[in-house]
């Protein structure tokens, strides 16, 4: 069990997974609180096709595979803000509901994203390591690098700067973007700045997660954390630390696990977190009410 | 966001049906991926009554939740088996035509053609059987009730139907891109049609082409067909997005350019009547474009001109009176 430990690679990986669990879950707080969760649900199938780009795009230009997640995950970037961007400009133009927008981004970006992946991976002379984008779509922590970790670390250390500067401007955004327009705040730019935030929390979930379980990492933390508090910096603090537990022992499960993918673990990990919360939190849960009703 | 969850959350009914029959043509895996399905929308609507969470973040956890068991089922238990985890999100459609039918000793084709064909069917006779009575539940909730027609069965039997098609669909078109299948057929009838009926038959028959061209194009690049025809889906939306005669940008674009064409002849016209030629020089376009609506107006014989100055005709007096 020490050797477990001591050991160079699960301690990165676990550790690195803790960061991503930690940022994920506190931006999605935000996504949570504006209620759209499935918006995060359509970045995070949308940005597989960013994701397929950046591999195909750098394999052309330098003639070797990267699987860098600098690149990947700029491209995951580009395609989630593009779908969220597209589906803005169809809902303002034409009376197609926002929901059906969305859906409609994830059928374009998610089905021609899967297309390629599967061109790329049949096409001859093999393309060296296209296989391991497959990782992106279930999560595969165990592939973490060193140099993956310090880059989720200093884009986290970033986006958490920017959170805490901007914090009672995002803060009266999220409940009440009326009146924070009232008070003359430049609400295009916030909107942008949350919706970017958000995005980044998405992508760099996507590494331990994959695209097609991130609504979890993205609401469940912030779900169970609103039950425990009603303040909002608290909420944010305690999703940080729900999804950064459920991460890390996510990770040590799929490394231990004889190779299980990460994100269904992680996803079943925080969904107990969920219903353990339901539950029992304080002065809001169900035994709660259970109590009252009965005195 | 239903479809969306129930097209994941149907994935762990089929794979514990399947570990039970380990037959992939036994009705079995239809009808628990269904009960999956449904156990998906009691559970969302569970959460929605204790008010503690909201609706989506509800439907987002418990359908992760699910997909996850079934992905995980997926990687333990069948990991040397045909149902791998690529079939989660590409489906079997390509081996679809490979699993015949065979009674009495006869070949009759595909089976899954049948399977599809029956719920076609059952879907046509419920949707045409009851369509007055689904049509008043969509649009008038409280007149339905008054009228005693059970929007809550109703809503169930149509969620049931959703329910199955999406499990059917699940096994040639994996789990992801069904909600492709969803959303932007009937997104696209959308911009073509007001009429509920009409609806229907333009998103089925946009469905139709999706698929067709989505298969198309698989067979040309060599992959499995899912991809291609949930992206063919959305190609299918956004040209229709683009030419739809009434909703449509292009449509929308042309009939913007007629309005504000209308209202500058008009303001053309009032600044002619009130002070003639020299009147119009505070107009904020540029004077080329100035002259032409002149000259527009001189055709339609609104504007007459007199040596250098112009004058509103008593046609042209009378339409600004209109106005």
């Amino acid at each position: 069990m020490l050797d477990f430990w001591s050991d160079y690679t699960i301690q990165l990986v676990v550790l690195g997974s803790a960061m991503i669990g930690a940022l994920s879950g506190a931006l999605g707080c935000f996504a949570y609180l504006r209620k759209q969760s499935l918006v995060g649900d359509v970045v995070a199938h949308s940005s597989l096709l960013g994701i397929v780009l950046a591999f195909w795009f750098t394999y052309l230009l330098t003639g070797t595979a990267s699987k860098s997640i600098g690149i990947l995950l700029t491209g995951a970037l580009v395609a989630g803000l593009a779908s969220l961007f597209l589906t803005d400009l169809i809902t303002s133009y034409t009376r197609i509901k926002p929901d059906a927008g969305l859906g409609i981004m994830l059928a374009i970006f998610f089905g021609t994203g899967i297309m390629l992946l599967r061109f790329l991976q049949r096409s001859q002379p093999a393309i060296p390591g296209i296989n391991g984008i497959d990782d992106y779509l279930f999560g595969m922590a165990a592939t973490m690098t060193s140099g993956d970790a310090w880059l989720i670390a200093i884009v986290g250390v970033a986006a958490l700067v920017t959170m805490t500067l901007l914090w009672h401007r995002l803060k009266l955004f999220t409940f009440d973007a009326d009146y924070a327009s009232g008070l003359g705040m430049p609400i295009q730019m916030l909107e942008v700045v949350l919706l970017a935030l958000i995005v980044i929390g998405i992508v760099v979930g996507l590494q331990i997660v994959g695209v097609v379980l991130m609504i979890g990492l993205l609401i469940a933390p912030a779900a169970s954390a609103r039950q425990w508090t009603r303040s909002m910096a608290a909420m944010c603090v305690t999703a940080a630390c729900i999804g950064a537990a459920s991460a890390a022992a996510g990770a040590v499960v799929s490394a231990t696990g004889s190779g299980l993918p990460t994100g269904p673990v992680i996803v079943l990990i925080l969904s107990a977190v969920f219903a353990f919360s339901l539950v029992v939190a304080p002065g809001r849960g169900l035994l709660h009410r259970r109590r009252k009703v009965v005195s | 966001m239903v479809s969306e969850g129930l097209s994941h959350a149907v994935l762990p009914g089929l794979v514990l049906a399947f570990l039970v029959t380990r037959d992939y043509s036994s009705p079995w895996l239809i009808v628990s991926a269904a009960a999956s399905g449904l156990l998906m929308i009691w559970l969302t609507q569970l959460l929605r009554r204790t008010n503690l969470v909201d609706d989506d973040a509800g439907l987002g956890v418990v359908f992760s939740a699910m997909f996850s068991v079934g992905v995980l089922l997926v990687s333990t238990k069948l990991r040397n088996t045909p149902f791998h985890s690529e079939c989660i999100i590409d489906g079997n459609l390509a081996l679809a035509a490979l699993d015949q039918l065979e009674l009495g000793g006869r070949d009759w084709g595909p089976r899954t053609m049948y399977v599809m064909g029956g719920l076609l069917c059952a879907i046509l006779v419920v949707v045409i059987g009851a369509f007055k009575e689904l049509k008043l539940c969509i649009f008038d909730i409280q007149l339905a009730k008054r009228l005693r027609l059970k929007p809550g069965l109703m809503e169930f039997v149509v969620l049931s139907l959703i329910s199955l098609t999406t499990v059917a669909a699940f096994e040639v078109a994996g789990s992801v891109l069904i909600v492709a299948l969803m959303v932007a057929p009937p997104a696209a009838a959308y911009l073509l049609t007001n009429r509920l009926s009409w609806l229907l038959g333009l998103a089925a028959g946009t469905g139709v082409v999706s698929c067709l061209v989505g298969f198309y194009v698989a067979v040309q690049i060599d992959t499995s067909p899912t991809g291609p025809i949930a992206s063919a889906a959305g190609v299918v939306f956004l040209v229709t997005l683009a030419i739809a005669p009434k909703q449509g940008l292009l449509a929308r674009w042309f009939e913007f350019r007629g309005r504000r064409n209308e209202m500058l002849e008009l303001l053309v016209l009032q600044l002619v009547s009130e002070g003639g030629r020299p009147a119009l020089s505070g107009l904020a376009i540029t004077p080329q474009s100035t002259q032409r609506r002149i000259a527009r107006l001189v055709d339609a014989g609104l504007l007459e001109i007199d040596s250098s100055d112009l004058l509103v005709t008593p046609a042209g007096a009378s339409a600004l009176h209109r106005l």
